[in-house]
């Protein structure tokens, strides 16, 4: 359990039920301050469900959540930049103007509006109406709007939702940048690469049930198994894989594309399979250890047929 | 309140709809008032055997006090427009969840209610001022300046008016907030104004019962009654402080109960 003072969010066993379909199980996590707080699932797993929970405008079911160890509340939400789901803005004013109304609801003052909309590029269409924008921008907008007044805390449903390539690097960066001034963000998002290059933490949410929450190395350790991948190929694939099945240690070999994954244990060095091939008269032409990336985990935990951890 | 109002100004004031249904009800509500006043008189100031008999039927709609009357009651006329646009103003942050983004960014539910509410207050105030003003215009106009006795004898209609208005508001409130959906509430409102409400009080009516009187719309409605229709053909024989009554009392189980369903749905 991390120190209860530190935690910015903790939700404690919410669950949501809709009228077919339990979206939310009894899920409960902390994001300890600072933290780029990955919620990771596939759509339609209840991620943007807990978000809305947490910002009220869903009611939890069962369970409660506290922002800064207090029950939330319209003055705590102030404090936190949110973007969730979609860009919401009203679409005959221009988009200074949607954001002097976030502005006044939050109780800023306009001054800050300038700032938030140079970071996200859109200073010069300040005063295009935002039904003109293009689904980019809309999402720029938005997250134009949760940087108003600089809050500690950010909530991002997706933030790279609609972006092009160089949209979605820019936004990666800024996510970046506010998590090293001290930010703590917390992110839903279906995007596993996206997760894993900017968050620190992750939760993994499936049919509404949290499989695993945590650091994102304790995630991506396997700790029981302590399993690993190590790539290997030679010309003849088929004597390769005969050979290396009767390593001791060896859990699982799958190949594709000419390349041989070996999932085995981590005593089992690439030097010891280098000079036991070369030994057998088997020359390898590829030798790589990988390490386990989210992808992977992430099949591994949300594989239904397999108990989890 | 004023702070909310601030915020909702800044939403409502560059909107077309606003402007052109807003300024329409003005337009039409005026143009119509002094021309039916101006046709009306010009007509009635012959001496024919008709005329008078007409006129001892009527009274004297532009005349004070019964002026006060017939602004009320073409006020009422016009004021569907008004709740129309409330409609529209409720039902687009639905549309466009806008009013999640509003909760977002830092309303407890309860500012989005009272920031509609002050907006109701808006039209309210700013409609009755209207016809406040225009049956006092038409009554210095068209009152012969030796019959102008006490002009505000006769006023309360001004007060029935905002009653009504009011009335009119939140059944508009209610429509959009269960809806949400922008055009399917202004056909519900339309369906419950001039058809529900009206089948219902005829077959009450027509059965000689008084019950179709308190209806919710009607109880206003029947307030302010049309002043181009002779006293011998009205019907109604409750008391005006009692269709006052079950106005007061419709306009708090409203609000109570649009306060409890929007605290506890997800929005």
């Amino acid at each position: 359990m991390t120190n209860f003072s530190m935690a910015v969010l903790t939700v404690q066993n919410i669950t949501k039920k809709f009228p077919r379909v339990k979206a939310l199980d009894n899920v409960s996590f902390e994001v300890p301050q600072g933290s780029v707080f990955g919620i990771l699932g596939p759509n339609g797993s209840g991620k943007t469900t807990l978000l809305g929970i947490i910002m009220d405008v869903l009611k939890a079911s069962e369970g409660q959540y506290l922002w800064n160890g207090e029950a939330g509340n319209a003055q705590q939400r102030r404090k936190v930049g949110t973007l969730l789901e979609t860009p919401n803005f009203y679409h005959y004013l221009s988009a200074e103007k949607n954001l002097e109304i976030a502005a006044a609801i939050k109780g800023y003052p306009k001054d800050d509006i300038e700032r938030v909309l140079k970071i996200v590029n859109l200073y010069e269409r300040k005063d295009s109406s935002f039904s003109t924008f293009s689904l980019g921008m809309k999402q720029r907008l938005a997250i134009a709007s949760t940087l108003l007044g600089n809050p500690s805390t950010l909530v991002f449903d997706e933030p790279t939702n609609g972006l092009d390539p160089a949209g979605i690097a820019e936004i990666r960066r800024l996510i970046k940048n506010l998590s090293e001034q001290g930010k703590t963000i917390i992110m839903a998002s279906h995007i596993l690469d996206e997760v894993e290059k900017v968050c620190s933490h992750v939760a993994i949410l499936q049919k509404g049930v949290l499989k695993t929450s945590g650091t994102v190395s304790e995630v991506l350790a396997n700790n029981e198994e302590d399993e690993q991948i190590i790539e290997i190929s030679a010309a003849n694939l088929d004597q390769l894989r005969e050979l290396v099945t009767t390593f001791p240690g060896v859990n699982k070999i799958s190949g594709n594309n000419g390349v041989l994954q070996i999932y085995c244990k981590n005593e089992i060095t690439p030097e010891s399979i280098n000079r036991q091939c070369y030994s057998q008269n088997i020359i390898l032409s590829h030798l790589s250890v990988r390490r386990k990336n989210l992808e992977t985990r992430f099949l591994e935990i949300t594989d239904e047929n397999k108990p989890v951890l | 309140m004023w702070r909310l109002f601030k915020i909702e100004w800044m939403k409502i004031k560059s909107y077309v709809a606003f402007k052109f249904l807003f300024g329409g009800f003005l337009v039409l509500f005026i143009l119509a008032f002094w021309t039916t006043a101006q046709q009306f008189m010009k007509q009635f100031s012959g001496k024919s055997i008709e005329e008078v008999v007409l006129k001892n039927l009527v009274g004297s709609p532009f005349v004070f006090p019964k002026v006060w009357q017939s602004a009320a009651w073409m006020g009422g006329l016009f004021f569907i427009i008004i709740g129309m646009l409330f409609i529209i103003l409720i039902a687009n942050e639905f549309q466009y969840k806008t009013h999640r983004q509003n909760i977002i960014d830092g309303w407890d539910r309860m500012d989005f209610i009272k920031a509609k509410l002050s907006v109701l207050l808006f039209f309210l105030l700013t409609s009755t001022a209207l016809v406040f003003v225009s049956g006092l215009l038409i009554g210095l106009i068209y009152t012969p300046s030796g019959e102008l006795g006490n002009i505000f004898e006769g006023s309360i209609y001004i007060l029935y008016f905002m009653l009504m208005a009011l009335v009119y508001l939140l059944v508009a409130f209610f429509t959009a907030i269960i809806i949400k959906r922008t055009g399917l509430s202004i056909v519900v409102y339309f369906g419950l104004v001039f058809v529900i409400d009206n089948l219902l009080w005829a077959s009450l009516t027509l059965k000689g019962s008084q019950i179709g009187y308190f209806l919710p719309l009607e109880s206003v409605d029947s307030l302010i009654p049309n002043p181009f229709t002779p006293k011998m053909l009205m019907k109604r024989e409750v008391p005006d402080w009692s269709l006052i009554a079950a106005a007061v009392v419709y306009s708090i189980l409203f609000l109570y109960t649009l306060r409890k369903h929007f605290k506890k749905i997800d929005l």
